[in-house]
This record gives C-alpha cells, sequence and structure tokens, in this order.
C-alpha cells in the first residue's frame, strides 16, 4: 500500500458500502439492455431444443464448436479469480487484497456462465442428467473413463470450492454491512448471511485458519480442473489435440485470460466508484506482471506446438498445424497470435504497466486472442483429421453466436448484481494492510 | 383355377389384407407409421409369422439388363432389394438403381389413381371402371369411319408375355406396336450383321479375358449388363494367383469405368475405330495374329501407327504397347459401343473393333452369338422419327405409351413434344407424372414391376418372371390387366383372351416356355428361382467378307463450337428413370463426388482458358440450345471436350427430379449413325463460357488427393509377384489384448476389386433406414452415408496420367475404439464379438465420439428427418428409426447378425461363414466386400484378413480395426 | 436475576486493548473476549487461545473423499462391467481424476463444517453486548465475572481510558 494513503479503518467502511447505495440511472441503464440479451440467448437456445442441434453451424467433421470454446473460455476466465483470492493469499501478494473480491465474484460467475455449455451443446439437453452418477432402475452408471465425465466432477467441484471460499470471505464484510444499513429488510438479510459475525477472537481464530485451508484446497484445484478441461481435448487421437503440453498451456492461458478479464472490468469500477486508492497502480502493475509472464508460456505453447508438429515428421500432425497458420482459418490463427503474443509486449515498460487507458485496451485485446485460441484449437483441429476425405469447414450460425452474446450478459448481470448487493472491495481484509490503529503507549507498534 | 389356391391365391388374398391395411395407413399422418396398423391379422395368412420375412424372387425393370432380384417382405411391406444368385446375369448383386427401385414403389409423387383429362386441361381422379371406359370409346372412336383409324403402342424394351399380348391386341386393332429404348445400342447390332451377318447384340465373356480392351464401353456404368460385366470385370482384373488382368479403357473422357482401367488412353472423339484398325494392323506386321487375318491386310495397311497417331492424338508407342499386349495376352477382348462415345460413324468403328478381335482370334471365343440380348429386338430410331413424321402429319389418332418418356428422352430437336400434342387422343400407363404423361388426355397408372405379374427376356438364355412382392400402394393397375378388361368392350377383341386377368394370361403364356410335365410344379420352381434358365447353346461365327468391304469415314460434327459435347448415360439416373429416387440424387457420383445436380467436366487447361474454377457456371451452347451449369474440373477429359451426364433436368417427374440440373440432350442435333441409322450421341460441337455466377459445388469430398498419407494403399504388380515382405510389428500396449470367443465380426475389403459404383451406399441406405437429407444438408456435409466411396486421384509414377483410387470406408469395428471410452455415458462399447455398439437410447449426443473417430465414420442426427409417406413404408421394421440429437453409424447390419445367430440357436449350433451376407457386400457386384467371422480362422474373411495385400487403415493410431483393405495392384511402380 | 455478569469495555487502539485484557488476566479474570474489524496478532498473542481444531475437520473430510471417490468409481465401474476401448473395467488412471476431486470437495465442505461450528455462528442478531462500531474501527474487551467484581472490571476498564463501558447479565 502506497505511504500517502490517507485511508483508515473508518474511510475504508464508508467508500466500500458506499458502493451499495440505491442503483443509480447509469446502471440501470446498464442492468435492463443486459437482461434483453440474456433473453434472446434463452431465446436461441429454446430454438435449437426445438428445432434440433442442426440449427447451429455443426457439420461433419466439426462436431464441436463455439460452445465449446465459450465453455473453456469461460473456464478460463474463472480461474485467475481463485489464482489472486488463494494462491497469491498463500503467496501473501498484498497487491491482491482490493481486487481479490471483485476477482472472486467474477470467477462464481464464469463458473456459472461456462456450467451452460457443455449442456448447451448436447444433441438431447433434456437427457443432460444422464451424465451424472445417479442411481437408476437400467443400473446403468456413467463412464469414469470419459474426459467428459472429468468434467462433469471438476467443474462441478469448482463451483462449489470457489462458491464457499467467495462467501466466507464475504462473512465479516457482509456484518459490517448489516451494522451500516438501516431499512429492516436489507438489514434482516445481511443478519442472516453474516450469520451473526462479531469479529471475537474466536471467531476470527477459526476463520483466520479455516480460510487458509480453502486457500490451501483452491490452488491445487484451479490447476486441476484446467488440466482436466485441456484433457478433453488431449486425451482424444486427434491431430493437434492429442499432446502433453497441453495442460500446463491451458492452465497458463487461463490465468492469463482472467488477467485480462480482471483489468477488464477492476477498470471501470475503479472509476464509477472512486477506489483509486483502494485499486492502486501497484496492484495493476503487480497484474501486468503476471499478465506478461503468462503471455510468455502461452507464446512458447504456439511455438512448441509448431516444432513438434514438424519435428515429429507426420503429416498428419504437421498437415495440422500448417493448416492452421496458413488454411481458410489462418485468419483466425494470426488474430490469436497478435493479441495473445505481440500486443501484449509493450507491458515489458513500467509506464505501460501503469498507464490504466493502455492496460484496459490491452486487456481487451487479450480476452478477444484467448476466446480465438479455443476456438482455433478446437474448430481447426476438427476440420481436418486423419482423413482427407471427411475435412470440412465449419462456421458459426446466428443462434451460436446469439447464445454466446447470452453467456457475456448473463455473466454481466451477475456481475451488476453482485456490485450493488456485496461490498466489492474487502472490507477487512483492507484494513489488515492499513496501519494499525495504536496508542503509542510504551513503544509504537505500529507499522 | 382351383390349382392357384394352393400357390398363388392364398397369398393374393393375404396381399389383398395388407392392401386394405396399406390403404388405412395412407390416409392417416406420416407421424403413425402404417406397420402399427397392419398388424394383427385377425385370421393370420398362411406363411406368414409377424417378424419373420418373407422373400419373393423377381426381375428388376429398371433397365434393359433384367437383373433376378429377390425382394424381401415383412408383413406385407417391401422393405429391401438384393440379388437373385440364381440368376445367371447378377448372380446375386445388385447395382445402386435396383436397389432404389424400393422408391419407385414408394415414391410420394406417384400417381394415386387413374386420371382423366378435363376440358380446361386440368387431370381430374377417375376409377377404372369409367376409365377404361372411356378409353374403350377413344379405341372405337379412332377407329370410327372418318378416322384414318391408326393407333399406336409405344413401349420400353419389354420381351416377352405382355409384349406378346400388345402385338396380338395391336395386330387386331391394325395399329403398330413401337418398342423403345433411349440407349439401343443400335450400332452394335449393324456392325454384327457387317461383320458376322447376325444382327444381334452378343454377351461377352468379360470374365475369361486377362487383356480388356473398351473403345468407350463404359460397362461399370450403363453398358448392356453393367452388373453383370462388373462382376466379369472384377473376375479378369482381381488378384488371382499373383496375375491380374489388365484393362485399358479408350475413349475423350475417363468416366467411372475408365478411372478403373489400368491405363486410360484419351482419343480424339470418333477416331475410335481408326485406333483399332492401326492396333490391329501393328499386330498384323509383328506377326503376332493367331489367324493369317486373310484380306485384311489390304485394308490395315493404310493404317500405319504414325497416320494413326496423327488422326487419334494417341501416341505411336502406346499404339504398339497395346497391340503388343493385345495380341500376346492368353485371351484378349476388344469392346465397343459405349453411346456417349457414338458417333456418325458408330458402326464402322464397331466393325473396326470387331476386325480388331477377328485379328487377335478372339471371335466365338470371348464373344458369344448364343445368347443375344433381347434389347437387339427394340424398334429402330428411324422407326422414332417416322412415328414423329406421322404424328405430324396427323395420322395417327390415338397413341398408347407405356414405360418410356420420349419427350424427355429424346433431343428437344427432334420435337417429339410437338408432334404428340398433334394426337387426338393420348393415353400413358405411367406409373409417375412425367414429362410425356403430362401431355396425355388419359392416365391409366401402371404397377410398379415390384407390384405386378409380368415377365422379361433380357436374352434368349434367360427368362426372368416377375411377381408382386405387395399389394399396389395406390389405386393402380397392372397394363396387362387393363388391356385384357378393356378387350371385353371392344368389338373386334370381344372374347378374344379366355383369361379374364393378365394373371392367368402369363400362366398360360408360360406353359410354352417351361418344360413340360407337371406345369405347377415347373411354375412354382420357376417363381422361386425367378424365372427360367437354360443352357445358350454356343454359336460360331467368323469375319463375313462384308467387313472388309467397308470404308471407314471420319465422324461428322455439327456446329462451329471449338469444344466435342458429350451427353453420357448415368449409372445413377439411366437414361433419366432414376432421377426421382433420392437414394440416387444422395449418392455422390463416383468421380465428382457431386449430388442432387448437374455439372459439366472441364479438363483443367480448358478452365484456366474459359477463366473458371470448380463450381463455376458455364453456358454451354449448341446450334440447338443452350445450358447453364457448374464446372468441374477434371483431368480425365480431354482439352476439347465437355461432358455433362443425362438424367437430370426433369420438368416434372416428381419433387425429387423435377427442375433440377439440366439435361445434356437440348444441345444435340438429330444425327444418326451412317450405316445403323441409330442415333449418334457424339456429334456436335459447342461453345463455352464463363456466365460469371458461382455457387458452392455440392459434393461429400471436398478433396481430390490423400495429401502425402496412406489410406488407400497401392502395391506394384512387380512387387506382388516378388511377394510382399510382411512384418508383423506387436509395440507393447498399456493395456492386455482384449479375448474373443466364437465370434469376431470382420470384414475384408478388396480394393483391386472396388470399382466405386456405390450399389454398396445405397443398400445401406435400404436396410438400415438412414436418411436422405437433400442438397442443402449434403451442401453442409450432413449426408447421413454410414459407408461412404473416398476417392482419390493421384499422378502415376511416370507423372504424366493419374490413378483413380476408390476406398469404402465405413465403421471399423475398432478394438481398440477411440469413440468408446470418450462416450460419457455408455452410449458407445465394445460387445463381446467385437462390435462396435451404439446404444441410440443412450446417447445425449455429445459428440465426442465423433470427434474422436479415427475414420470419422460417425454421423449426427442435427435434426429428426421425415420420409414422406408413403416413403416410410419402406424402413426396415429391424433397425431403429433415429431421432434428433443421436449419433449414428454402421454397425455391421447387426440385425442381420441376430437374425443369423437366432436361426444357428434354434439348432443349436454356431454361425457358418458365408450363412448371411451384410447389406453392402450383398449388393456389392464385385464382391470386393467379405463380411465374416474372424475367429473362426476358415472363413474367407479371416483368410483374407492375412492376405499378402492386406493392411488396416491409419494401422499407427493402434485402433486394430477389424476390417482389411487389400491394396490395389498398380503396374506403374517399379 | 442470575449471578454472571458481562462488563464489556470499547476502544479504539490495539496497544490498549491489548494492555487492558493484560491487566485483567493479572487481576484474575479469565473469561475474556475481544471484539475487533480485523484479525490481530497482538490480540491473538495476548489473549492465546488453543490452536484451531477446524484442521481436523478438514483432514477427515478430505480423506473421507478419497476414498468416495475409490470406491464409488470402482464400485460402479463393477457393478455392470462394460467394456470400452479394451480397457480393463477397472482402470485406476482415469480413475484419479475422480478421486482427487472428490478429495477437495468433501474436504473444503467439512472445512466449512468446522467453522461453523468452532466459531460458535450461531445466533443471527448479535447481542446486546456487541457494538455495531466493531465491524467498522473499534475494539471491545467483555469481561464475564460475578456481581461482586463487577466494580474491579469497570475500574479497569475505566482506568485503561475505555470510552465506553456496558453493563448486561449474560
Amino acid at each position: 500500500m502506497s505511504e500517502q494513503s490517507t485511508l483508515t479503518y473508518a474511510r475504508v467502511n464508508e467508500d466500500v458500502i458506499r458502493m451499495l447505495d440505491k442503483p443509480t440511472v447509469k446502471w440501470l441503464a446498464l442492468f435492463i439492455p443486459t437482461l434483453g440479451f440474456v433473453g434472446f440467448g434463452l431465446f436461441c437456445f429454446i430454438h435449437q431444443v426445438y428445432t434440433g442441434l442442426g440449427v447451429a453451424g455443426y457439420r461433419h467433421p466439426v462436431f464441436w464448436g463455439v460452445y465449446i470454446t465459450d465453455f473453456v473460455f469461460w473456464v478460463g476466465i474463472a480461474h485467475s479469480g481463485t489464482l489472486i483470492s488463494a494462491i497469491l493469499f498463500l503467496f501473501r501478494a498484498n497487491f491482491r487484497m482490493s481486487i481479490y473480491r471483485i476477482a472472486e465474484g467474477m470467477t462464481v460467475f464464469a463458473v456459472l456462465t461456462a456450467g451452460l455449455f457443455p449442456i448447451i451443446h448436447l444433441g438431447r439437453p433434456w437427457n443432460f442428467y444422464w451424465l451424472f452418477p445417479y442411481p437408476n432402475q437400467r443400473e446403468l452408471w456413467v463412464n469414469f473413463k470419459s474426459p467428459l465425465l472429468w468434467d462433469v466432477f471438476a467443474v462441478s467441484t469448482y463451483l462449489t470450492v470457489s462458491s464457499l471460499f467467495f462467501f466466507v470471505g464475504l462473512i465479516p464484510d457482509i456484518a459490517a454491512v448489516r451494522d451500516r444499513v438501516t431499512e429492516a429488510p436489507r438489514k434482516f438479510v445481511y443478519s442472516v448471511l453474516s450469520l451473526g459475525w462479531k469479529g471475537s477472537n474466536w471467531e476470527w481464530l477459526h476463520y483466520t485458519r479455516a480460510y487458509l485451508f480453502f486457500a490451501a484446497f483452491a490452488t491445487p484445484l484451479v490447476l486441476s480442473v484446467h488440466s482436466v478441461v485441456s484433457w478433453d481435448f488431449a486425451m482424444s487421437n486427434l491431430p493437434g489435440w492429442h499432446t502433453t503440453i497441453f495442460a500446463p498451456y491451458f492452465v497458463a492461458g487461463a490465468i492469463f485470460s482472467g488477467l485480462g478479464m480482471v483489468i477488464t472490468l477492476t477498470v471501470p469500477i475503479r472509476k464509477i466508484f472512486h477506489l483509486e486508492e483502494y485499486i492502486t497502480l501497484d496492484n495493476y502493475d503487480g497484474m501486468a506482471k503476471l499478465i506478461i509472464l503468462t503471455s510468455l508460456i502461452v507464446g512458447y505453447a504456439y511455438g512448441v506446438e509448431f516444432f513438434l508438429a514438424w519435428y515429429s515428421g507426420s503429416p498428419y500432425e504437421w498437415g495440422q498445424f500448417y493448416y492452421r497458420a496458413t488454411g481458410e482459418y489462418a485468419i483466425f490463427y494470426w488474430i490469436m497470435v497478435v493479441c495473445n503474443v505481440v500486443i501484449p509486449i509493450p507491458l515489458w515498460f513500467k509506464a505501460v504497466r501503469r498507464n490504466i487507458k493502455v492496460l484496459f485496451i490491452i486487456s481487451i485485446f487479450i480476452n478477444i486472442g484467448m476466446w480465438f485460441e479455443r476456438f482455433n484449437i478446437i474448430v481447426i483441429s476438427l476440420s481436418q483429421g486423419f482423413d482427407p476425405a471427411a475435412w470440412g469447414i465449419y462456421m458459426p450460425s446466428w443462434v451460436e453466436i446469439g447464445i454466446t452474446v447470452g453467456s457475456f450478459a448473463w455473466f454481466f448481470m451477475f456481475f451488476l448484481i453482485f456490485i450493488k448487493t456485496l461490498p466489492a472491495v474487502s472490507i477487512a481484509e483492507m484494513k489488515e494492510i492499513l496501519p494499525v490503529p495504536n496508542k503509542g503507549i510504551k513503544g509504537d507498534h505500529a507499522g | 383355377m382351383s390349382q392357384d389356391k394352393k400357390g398363388g391365391l392364398k397369398r393374393r388374398d393375404f396381399l389383398k389384407i395388407i392392401g386394405v391395411a396399406g390403404g388405412t395407413a395412407a390416409v392417416t399422418g406420416a407421424c403413425s407409421p402404417p406397420v402399427e396398423q397392419i398388424i394383427p391379422y385377425v385370421i393370420p395368412p398362411e406363411g406368414i409369422i409377424p417378424g419373420l420375412p418373407n422373400y419373393y424372387s423377381s426381375t428388376c425393370r429398371e433397365c434393359p439388363a433384367g437383373c433376378g432380384i429377390v425382394v424381401k417382405n415383412r408383413e406385407g411391406r417391401a422393405i429391401k432389394v438384393e440379388g437373385n444368385t440364381k440368376s445367371p446375369i447378377n448372380s446375386g448383386a445388385t447395382c445402386a438403381r435396383g436397389q432404389a427401385s424400393l422408391q419407385g414403389l414408394y415414391n410420394p409423387d406417384r400417381i394415386k389413381s387413374p386420371l382423366l383429362k378435363n376440358d380446361d386441361g386440368r387431370m381430374k381422379p377417375l376409377g377404372w371402371e369409367s376409365i377404361e371406359k372411356s378409353l374403350s370409346e377413344k379405341i372405337v372412336k379412332a377407329r370410327s369411319g372418318d378416322k384414318s383409324g391408326n393407333i399406336v403402342f409405344l413401349t420400353n424394351n419389354i420381351s416377352g408375355t405382355l409384349s406378346t399380348l400388345i402385338e396380338d391386341w395391336m395386330g387386331v386393332l391394325g395399329g403398330a406396336h413401337i418398342q423403345y429404348e433411349t440407349f439401343a445400342y443400335e450400332p452394335l447390332k449393324e456392325a454384327n450383321k457387317i461383320s458376322f451377318g447376325i444382327e444381334k447384340i452378343p454377351t461377352y465373356n468379360i470374365e475369361k479375358t486377362d487383356y480388356l480392351l473398351s473403345f468407350g464401353a463404359d460397362f461399370l456404368e450403363t453398358w448392356l449388363s453393367p452388373v453383370e460385366y462388373t462382376a466379369d470385370f472384377s473376375a479378369m482384373h482381381s488378384v488371382k494367383d499373383k496375375s491380374v488382368g489388365k484393362f485399358v479403357y479408350i475413349d475423350p473422357r475417363a468416366s467411372l469405368t475408365g478411372t478403373n482401367a489400368d491405363q486410360w488412353v484419351s482419343i480424339k472423339p470418333g477416331t475410335e475405330g481408326v485406333l483399332a484398325l492401326g492396333i490391329a494392323n501393328v499386330i498384323v506386321n509383328e506377326g503376332l495374329s493367331s489367324n493369317s487375318a486373310g484380306g485384311l491386310q489390304g485394308l490395315l495397311s493404310n493404317y500405319s501407327p504414325d497416320k494413326v497417331s496423327s488422326i487419334t492424338d494417341v501416341p505411336k508407342e502406346v499404339i504398339t504397347q497395346i497391340a503388343k499386349e493385345f495380341a500376346g495376352a492368353d485371351s484378349s477382348l476388344a469392346i465397343g459401343g459405349g453411346v456417349a462415345s457414338s458417333g456418325t460413324n458408330a458402326t464402322q468403328t464397331l466393325v473396326a473393333i470387331n476386325i480388331l478381335n477377328y485379328v487377335a482370334g478372339n471371335i466365338g471365343d470371348t464373344i458369344d452369338f448364343g445368347d443375344t440380348l433381347s434389347i437387339s429386338d427394340v424398334n429402330s430410331f428411324q422407326d422414332m422419327s417416322s412415328l414423329i413424321d406421322s404424328m405430324n402429319s396427323g395420322d395417327i389418332d390415338l397413341i398408347l405409351i407405356h414405360g418410356v418418356n420420349p419427350v424427355f428422352t429424346l433431343p428437344k430437336s427432334m420435337k417429339f413434344k410437338e408432334a404428340l400434342e398433334k394426337v387426338d387422343t393420348i393415353v400413358s400407363f405411367s406409373s409417375f407424372m412425367d414429362e410425356t404423361t403430362e401431355l396425355s388426355d388419359l392416365v391409366l397408372p401402371d404397377n410398379t414391376f415390384l407390384e405386378s405379374w409380368g415377365d422379361y427376356s433380357p436374352r434368349t438364355s434367360v427368362k426372368g418372371l416377375t411377381q408382386p412382392i405387395m399389394a399396389p400402394v395406390f389405386n393402380t393397375k397392372s397394363t396387362g390387366d387393363v388391356l385384357l378388361s378393356i378387350s371385353g368392350q371392344v368389338e373386334e377383341l370381344n372374347g378374344r383372351y379366355v383369361q379374364t386377368t393378365y394373371y392367368d394370361y402369363l400362366r398360360d403364356a408360360w406353359k410354352d416356355i417351361l418344360p413340360s410335365g407337371d406345369f405347377d410344379k415347373e411354375w412354382n420352381k420357376a417363381l422361386e428361382d425367378g424365372g427360367f434358365y437354360e443352357e445358350p447353346t454356343k454359336v460360331a461365327v467368323s469375319l463375313s467378307s462384308a467387313a472388309m468391304g467397308i470404308s471407314f469415314p471420319d465422324a461428322e460434327f455439327k456446329g462451329e463450337g471449338e469444344y466435342y459435347f458429350m451427353a453420357y448415360p448415368s449409372y445413377r439416373y439411366y437414361d433419366g428413370r432414376g432421377a426421382n429416387k433420392p437414394w440416387l440424387q444422395e449418392l455422390p457420383e463416383a468421380i465428382t463426388t457431386g449430388v442432387w445436380d448437374s455439372w459439366v467436366e472441364v479438363h483443367p487447361d480448358t478452365a484456366k482458358k474459359l477463366g473458371i474454377k470448380l463450381g463455376d457456371f458455364v453456358t454451354i451452347e449448341s446450334p440447338n440450345g443452350t445450358i447453364d451449369t457448374q464446372a468441374y474440373v477434371y483431368e480425365g477429359i480431354r482439352p476439347d471436350t465437355l461432358a455433362v451426364m443425362i438424367g437430370q433436368g426433369h420438368t416434372a417427374y416428381g419433387r425429387y427430379a423435377k427442375d433440377r440440373g439440366v439435361n445434356p440432350l437440348d444441345l444435340l442435333p438429330v444425327t444418326t449413325d451412317q450405316l445403323s441409322g441409330g442415333f449418334a450421341w457424339l456429334t456436335t460441337k459447342v461453345n463455352a463460357s464463363r456466365t460469371g455466377k458461382h455457387a458452392q459445388f455440392v459434393q461429400t469430398q471436398y478433396t481430390t488427393t490423400q495429401h502425402d498419407r496412406v489410406i488407400a494403399e497401392t502395391v506394384a504388380l512387380s512387387e506382388l509377384q516378388k511377394g510382399i515382405h510382411h512384418e508383423e510389428h506387436h509395440e507393447a500396449d498399456f493395456y492386455p489384448p482384449r479375448e474373443y470367443h466364437t465370434y469376431r465380426w470382420g470384414m475384408a475389403i478388396d480394393l483391386q476389386k472396388c470399382v466405386g459404383c456405390g450399389s454398396c451406399v445405397t443398400a445401406c441406405y435400404a436396410e438400415n433406414n438412414i436418411a436422405f437429407v437433400g442438397k442443402d444438408m449434403v451442401a453442409k456435409r450432413r449426408d447421413m452415408a454410414w459407408i461412404r466411396i473416398e476417392r482419390y486421384f493421384e499422378k502415376t509414377d511416370d507423372a504424366k496420367g493419374f490413378r483413380t483410387m476408390y476406398f469404402p470406408m465405413l465403421c471399423q469395428q475398432c478394438g481398440n475404439a477411440p469413440c468408446e471410452p470418450v462416450c460419457p455415458v455408455f452410449a458407445t462399447y465394445h460387445n463381446p464379438e467385437g462390435l462396435n455398439g451404439m446404444v441410440y437410447n443412450r446417447c445425449v449426443g455429445t459428440r465426442y465420439c465423433a470427434n474422436n473417430c479415427t475414420y470419422k465414420v460417425r454421423k449426427f442426427n442435427w435434426f429428426t428427418y421425415k420420409w414422406p409417406e408413403p416413403l416410410d413404408w419402406q424402413l426396415n421394421p429391424d433397425v431403429t428409426v433415429r431421432s434428433k440429437g443421436v449419433m449414428e453409424k454402421c454397425t455391421f447390419c447387426v440385425q442381420r447378425i441376430n437374425y443369423a445367430k437366432d436361426l444357428a440357436k434354434d439348432d443349436s449350433r454356431d454361425v457358418g461363414d458365408g450363412e448371411f451376407k451384410v447389406a453392402c457386400e450383398q449388393a456389392c457386384p464385385a464382391e470386393a466386400i467379405v463380411f465374416g467371422n474372424l475367429e473362426d480362422h476358415e472363413s474367407n474373411a479371416s483368410k483374407l484378413s492375412h492376405d499378402d495385400r492386406g493392411y488396416r487403415a491409419l494401422e499407427f493410431v493402434n485402433t486394430q480395426p477389424a476390417i482389411t483393405y487389400l491394396k490395389k495392384v498398380v503396374r506403374d511402380k517399379a | 436475576m442470575k449471578d454472571n455478569q458481562g462488563v464489556l469495555g470499547i476502544f479504539s487502539y490495539v496497544d490498549v486493548t491489548v494492555e487492558t485484557v493484560k491487566k485483567l488476566k493479572r487481576a484474575g479474570f479469565q473469561k475474556l473476549r475481544v471484539f475487533s474489524p480485523v484479525p490481530n496478532h497482538e490480540i491473538e498473542d495476548v489473549m492465546d487461545e488453543p490452536e484451531s481444531i477446524v484442521r481436523f475437520f478438514t483432514l477427515f473430510g478430505a480423506m473421507l473423499g478419497a476414498a468416495c471417490g475409490v470406491g464409488f468409481t470402482v464400485l460402479t465401474s463393477s457393478d455392470w462391467p462394460i467394456s470400452v476401448s479394451a480397457k480393463p473395467i477397472v482402470s485406476l488412471p482415469p480413475f484419479i481424476v475422480i478421486i482427487f476431486e472428490l478429495t477437495i470437495l468433501m474436504g473444503a465442505l467439512s472445512t466449512l463444517l468446522g467453522l461453523l461450528i468452532n466459531s460458535r455462528l450461531r445466533r443471527n442478531a448479535p447481542s446486546s453486548m456487541y457494538d455495531p462500531r466493531f465491524s467498522e474501527d473499534k475494539f471491545g474487551v467483555m469481561v464475564t465475572c460475578d456481581k461482586e467484581s463487577i466494580n474491579e472490571v469497570e475500574n479497569i476498564l475505566s482506568s485503561q481510558g475505555a470510552e465506553e463501558i456496558k453493563f448486561d447479565e449474560v
């Protein structure tokens, strides 16, 4: 925390809880259209269920497309949330304090969004529950050898744990809100949510301990989840999918895209709610450094894929990657490379890292680039598999685009509700990095 | 007849029941399958056990070849056509058209009842009583005083009892019976008359030769008897103790037949005769002729290789090479007379080819005049033109048309339509509302051949019977019955026939055909066998001096255009009659893999010159008309030639055929072959230009090469004869190998035998209830075929020519199937008999299995596809009809496997080898597909799977397929 | 009228709070409770409560999860053996993923349980001995004692300069 901070315990409560005041017109102007898009997405989905999956652009041999792309994209977004809240917590990286709440909210909502797509993309979505292992009169269980089932477990575990993490972190802050709000209904709701938190020394004792364990669990979980997602592809035998680099490659990519999304989200919030003193340039500087790192890893993965494809001497592997860079989809491939490898390069300079506007723009490009990364991996690999006779070109239909847009709206809908109902900055943890209030009897403990 | 009660009548009773049931089904909505309403029988008819199929032998009438067929009947519905193994013609196999005949039977656009044209020109449905009455009135009127009384009965080639009846009938009425076939092969007849004094079309023993030379005879597609000749070709061209027969195809265009040749010789249109003589000349000069070639030297000496080469564009060395090989082979054969390449000198060309055969000593050895084709006896093209003249001059008052569609199949320039309109009364017996029937005043819809009694003799030694497989689907009546019943209403004919039904007439007629003795026994046997077959008697012929006398003029071409225009008969639509069958429309054409449309084949150089690429629209102009169609750029055609297939471009003929593609006949002039007078097809030169319009060329395979991958493998003949070194490599697997007991079902596919005709594809559609999806869906690569013929063009080693590989790809039933472990719900799994099972009801549609399928043979139901009533009557009750959101794929006809196992279980034994065949194997005329039990080491499939040429597709992925492919043998590799 | 009395002193400074606790302890008052807006080490030290037992909940939960993972995958696969791609019916490598996820899931859930039980987050409404400012910037020291010692406690608190002192029965 920068020294010239004028923050006090009281002001933290003041500023953070002020964010929960009555929704402004600006907020509604954002929220209502969002609902509109969600509605359109829903319409598209109903249309698809009723008519059949054919309304999407799918065709032989590209059986997965935009939906799975969206799935992987949103799971990826989710990751940096947990990274910032859990991993950086374990590393005691102070720059996380101000942003981790937003990041965590983002995680939960992103997983909520991602979770929809495996169902949306099913041929018979009304049977989605067959993917869960429940006792049934057919005595038929699920196939635990299928990566898709690993997904079911990984994603649902991830959703549960990240929500717990999110909620537990909120308890003291909700208590703070409870103590401040006056209107009966709000007070009641917050009281219930706060579970009667009083901030007594026992509570803090177990709370800090439990929080540590959550962090300790969330960390391997977050790594496992995206590894599992990557194995949806790596476990197959398709050239372009069947590769061992996928797990680390996907995790790095996930953190990369997630950090991008955090910046995209926090920059406007910081501006609108005047949180400059909370979300400081140092915070962004820290994230930007992480972006550089992950961008390098991702770039390395792109390179290695090509090298190995060529080095393998297999016409199938090399054919696939040569096609990625030169075929009908080349434009998407190069969008990906530019957005994820070239555009982040300026972040090497401190000036850029601390320039909010530039950072914001770069983060947008990162989001785009990472979406296309998933699209390329999935669609291009599928469109040219082993057998040339079965090659084909896929392009998304309006239904797929509609549902994708809807998914973004769905995500932002939750997010907008969140910033108006729950403290978007952790009150308690902000105070941890403020100077401790001491009177200064027999030697000052402050520091 | 009391005797009837034994055999026929019982079934006809039963068929009546079905007929009623069918009727009720027809009026109920498409949503409820009629099958549910046919059963239960109140009183079960004899020999019908619900759930068990009945098989009836019959004769296919989709083309003049007259293959024997066996039709599977389930609960009163014909559901599958298969070849009749007893038939000497097709010996068990069928072509795609034969398979699709069911979609003629169940075609939703069939004429559903008799029709009468009102004064306002609209057709109005009528009962049989009244339509027959008005027909007889028309006949009487036509013969009443003021009229010339000329009646013409125009039919297709109906050699047999119906023909006799019509002849007799018309004899009484003093009219003419004209049998018209679109492809009548008149030059062949004429040439044989000239060369051997026999005006007949013989049968060719292709299987006996080991060197086959075809001058444009597309015997794998439409030429005379394609199924038979495909089998014969496969026999001569397959690997027999390490030797392989050679096939050279000489034509301006490499047709499906041409792409199966070991060598395609691109020749200048109309110069085939010259080449034949040139080859003969070399043979004689080199002293390779088995006979002294008496008297021919003079003629042949004018055809020195240099001269021939300059005329035909065929290199000298090729001429001598072929000559040497042809004469050197133990048994060689040269054939010709393909429709597409027959020009004004077609007869002379064929005479030349006969001379060549004579010089090489093939006459009587591989050409057999003991068994001649009935198509020899159809009326000549001249008869048709004179018919047109007399129609124009108003001499014809009444024309009855049966089984032909001349308005479509005759070139526009003949103005048949205009002439026909001058006829007072036009009566059509067509089952479909085709271009000709549209013009007619009375329509008395005939049963399709699957619903009616009849016979057809495709050749002297074969008398085929057709019997009803089921009751008529609609309110139709067989023409034979119509003729008999109205003969009662025309005084001249009254009382002439004792029989009241055509069935009785047929039986009586067959009393003379079948050997004497217990007629009913013989008759029932004939019904079982699908007809009566005799041993053909050999007829020796020798070259007559007439052949030496004739001159060999150049072919003449009309039009100033710079491109020869070739209209070739389609092996899918024949002369257009196949175009109303969705299976045939959706069957990818072997060379282009195009579907549901027409196109013009253009050589790459020509394409460059015209500035067009695949899918661009081209305008083709001849003095007689223009057509616009998409271009397919194809190496297998001469740069100076354009080719369009016959059969599309209907203006009527039902929803599937109407307004689809173009009809090349619109461009053809009325030109005849000088000597035979038959219609000459390759006689016009056209201009071509790009229209600037472009559209996706809808095909099922967008690649032309294997992209340096080895899927369809080849082996050089030399290598084969050396003996292929076979290294059995066993990589260590992470998991132990799987054990099988009693059965592991497997398959062997011989790429040397497969000709890419696609009858397996259509058979699979028929057996497994595979939906046809239409052009728009195929454009999105959503065709549902479980088995596809992949075709790859490859540069030959001398890099001059190209080689075509046909590769049937279907589910490989992998031992380590990549599709199985990725399914989260066990919807696909490995069954104990080695099948890769697919549980439709369990599938939730994650489609991961398809993504992970190395061979991409899984098809997904993007929608719930519908079969317009009554096409859905054909659905196989043993196979689930899949609904939207479900993955589907080949399971080696598991329903047939289980049926066979049930039968075996009844007498507690295991299923033996060859006890049953899977649909694709059953249909394949080339016998390229062999299915069997790999656990039974004596089974053919098991033996073939250890063949020297055997390999597995994409073996290195270690999917351990149950299908073994046998490498194609190529000659040009060192 | 119960004989147990609660006295609550409210302070603004951590060090003062800590001093107060020390004094009270020296004076023999052991039933102490400190309220604070943030976790604070000085307070933790001076209170020196026994190590939290939440960790045992966590450990147990995780182990239970692992066990469930193994049992679940193995038993359901064996229940109706369906062979896929020549893999053994029970093939552990793929199951490990499931086992891992279940370990984490149940570990996390039981940790939450441990937290709820141990930190006595029971009542939704805070007692009268709680001050809303505790969640903001004030610190509180609550002493539970018998009637007799109320005055002594009050003296200690006020001598430490408690800004406010509350009494109540507990």
